[in-house]
């Protein structure tokens, strides 16, 4: 148990470079840039939250999760799964700064309960899963959200509702107990768990904002309030108070609520305008197969005739013209690269989209 | 190999509308690389009120390489082979392109049936008449459309046998139904009345 929770604590500045290396690659840019979309809604919750309580909190919360995860199951594999796939903890531990603020918004079993399941259909969402047990306060969202985070980063169609099948013994109880309370919500449920996601990321996007050298920070903020645990749970149930009363009063339609006025606002705008405005199809108009970050900033045409880049090498191999206008492609195709701010936030918010509604 | 997701898609899109285009495209058989096209014949032309079936077969490279058209209906048309049911179109030759569709090639023919390119004919016999005697031109597509296109009158045949039986020569009987447009009674009476 204890050394699950040094594990959890420690795993990540272990291996911090390597994990650097890989969230860097995906997760690190994506929520980089989601952060900007989303900053300023969160930005005055996250003072009053983050600075303190809540991000020790929340790794305090992944410490217990960690012991309680160890002792309910499969303790051998998450130990495996935490040392080998550092950047996934590492994920799980910027998750848990977001849990805890996000946990502090839509602080109710419902949610929970989703993200119970979630996690548990997901290594690195186990720990993070158990967390939500764990804590009695927090059993809220911080499961559903790294559960659905983590998905999303590893590209699963799958997502966030795949989730039922109830893979925590504890939290079969519990699901059933929620969902029969629930069952109407089902569906807003599993639609929103992926709409969660970037609520998270944008989460951790602000702690890295906010603390610029983010993993690293991050990982010495767990270690730093591993010891405190218990205490900071405790400290944790009491700042989660300002929450409460919504929470006994009406737990399950608490996170509807907030899914409700922050989600669906924010989605349409954030990630289906910029999709629009930027003209970029979501799949290849020859093939029809879906375009991927590559072909989508592909452009090898100054006509704009966008196409995967499948279909335009057998092109070149044939006639060599482009089928939007009809005129021989350059030898040299503009291979346009979108800005990093513009363009490529752009097409990681229009992938994302594409996920969610597979999701 | 045909791409057959993009082919199943075509198919799906272009039987949305069907209703407001008139444009359907089908599979003929199980496979999805021979189809049948269905176009309207457009308003303000000799072609109006038919409806025309076009036999489409999906080469290997589509859509990389533009399908295979042709009129099953008979049409009386400078670029379409009153024979064969060939079509002269560009975009169904070089002037393909992968971006183009099913759809967007039968709606291309569909524009072809409302301007004829005499001067670039697929049937010389038809363009010639096209160009020298157009009144007589209009006639026979018009004929040709009540006769073959028009879904009441695909028994042009049996209306011809029916002439026949009664006792008129083949010949007299098909081109007296043919010059009252292909209405049996219209036929008769004109028979009897010479």
């Amino acid at each position: 148990m204890m050394s699950d929770s040094i594990v959890n604590g420690s795993a990540p500045n272990a291996s911090k470079d390597f994990g650097k290396k890989k969230r860097a690659n995906r997760s690190a840019k994506l929520k980089q840039c989601k952060l900007d979309a989303r900053r300023e809604q969160w930005l005055s919750q996250v003072k009053n939250n983050k600075g303190c309580e809540d991000e020790v909190n929340g790794n305090g919360v992944a410490v217990v999760g960690g012991e309680l995860n160890g002792s309910t199951r499969k303790k051998a594999p998450i130990f495996k799964d935490l040392e080998l796939k550092s950047p996934s903890l590492e994920e799980n531990e910027i998750h848990h700064d977001s849990d805890s603020e996000s946990s502090s918004h839509a602080n109710s079993p419902t949610s929970s309960t989703s993200g119970g399941n979630d996690s548990g259909t997901n290594y690195s969402g186990i720990s993070s899963s158990s967390s939500s047990i764990s804590s009695s306060f927090g059993f809220s969202c911080g499961g559903s959200y790294s559960g659905s985070i983590t998905e999303e980063e590893e590209e699963e169609g799958g997502g966030g509702g795949c989730a039922d099948d109830g893979c925590l013994d504890d939290w079969e109880i519990m699901a059933d107990a929620l969902a029969a309370a629930t069952t109407p919500n089902d569906k807003e449920r599993h639609n929103p768990a992926p709409d969660l996601a970037p609520n998270t990321e944008t989460g951790s996007g602000l702690g890295l904002t906010t603390e610029p050298s983010s993993p690293g920070s991050v990982g010495s903020h767990s270690e730093r309030s591993k010891p405190e645990g218990a205490g900071i749970l405790g400290k944790g149930a009491a700042k989660n108070r300002a929450w409460r009363p919504d929470d006994a009063s009406r737990p399950q339609t608490l996170p509807n609520l907030s899914k409700q006025h922050s989600f669906p606002a924010r989605h349409s705008c954030h990630v289906v305008n910029p999709w629009v405005r930027n003209n970029v199809p979501t799949s290849c108009p020859i093939c029809c197969e879906d375009l991927d970050l590559t072909d989508s900033s592909f452009l090898p045409c100054s006509c704009g005739f966008r196409l995967c880049l499948f279909c335009h090498k057998r092109i070149l191999e044939e006639d060599g013209r482009c089928p939007g206008c009809r005129k021989p492609y350059a030898a040299d195709p503009v291979e346009k690269e979108a800005s990093v701010s513009g363009g490529s936030l752009t097409v990681r918010l229009a992938r994302s989209c594409s996920m969610f509604s597979r999701v | 190999m045909v791409d057959f997701s993009r082919v199943q898609k075509e198919l799906q899109e272009c039987n949305k509308d069907v209703k407001l285009s008139g444009i359907s495209v089908k599979p003929k058989a199980d496979s999805l690389s021979h189809l049948i096209g269905t176009i309207p014949g457009p308003v303000d032309s000799p072609y109006e009120g038919g409806t025309f079936l076009i036999d489409i077969v999906l080469p290997d490279g589509y859509p990389f390489e533009p399908p295979k058209m042709k009129f099953l209906t008979k049409v009386w048309h400078p670029n379409i082979s009153s024979q064969s049911g060939a079509i002269c179109l560009d975009i169904l030759k070089d002037q393909w392109s992968p971006a183009l569709t099913l759809k967007t090639a039968l709606v291309s023919i569909q524009a072809l049936l409302s301007a004829p390119e005499p001067d670039d004919p697929q049937d010389a016999v038809v363009a010639q008449q096209y160009l020298r005697d157009h009144q007589t031109f209009l006639g026979t597509a018009r004929y040709w459309t009540e006769a073959f296109a028009k879904m009441s009158s695909h028994g042009i045949e049996e209306k011809v046998q029916r002439l026949v039986e009664m006792g008129f020569p083949e010949a007299l009987a098909r081109s007296t139904l043919e010059g009252v447009g292909g209405d049996e009674n219209l036929a008769l009476e004109k028979l009897c009345s010479s």
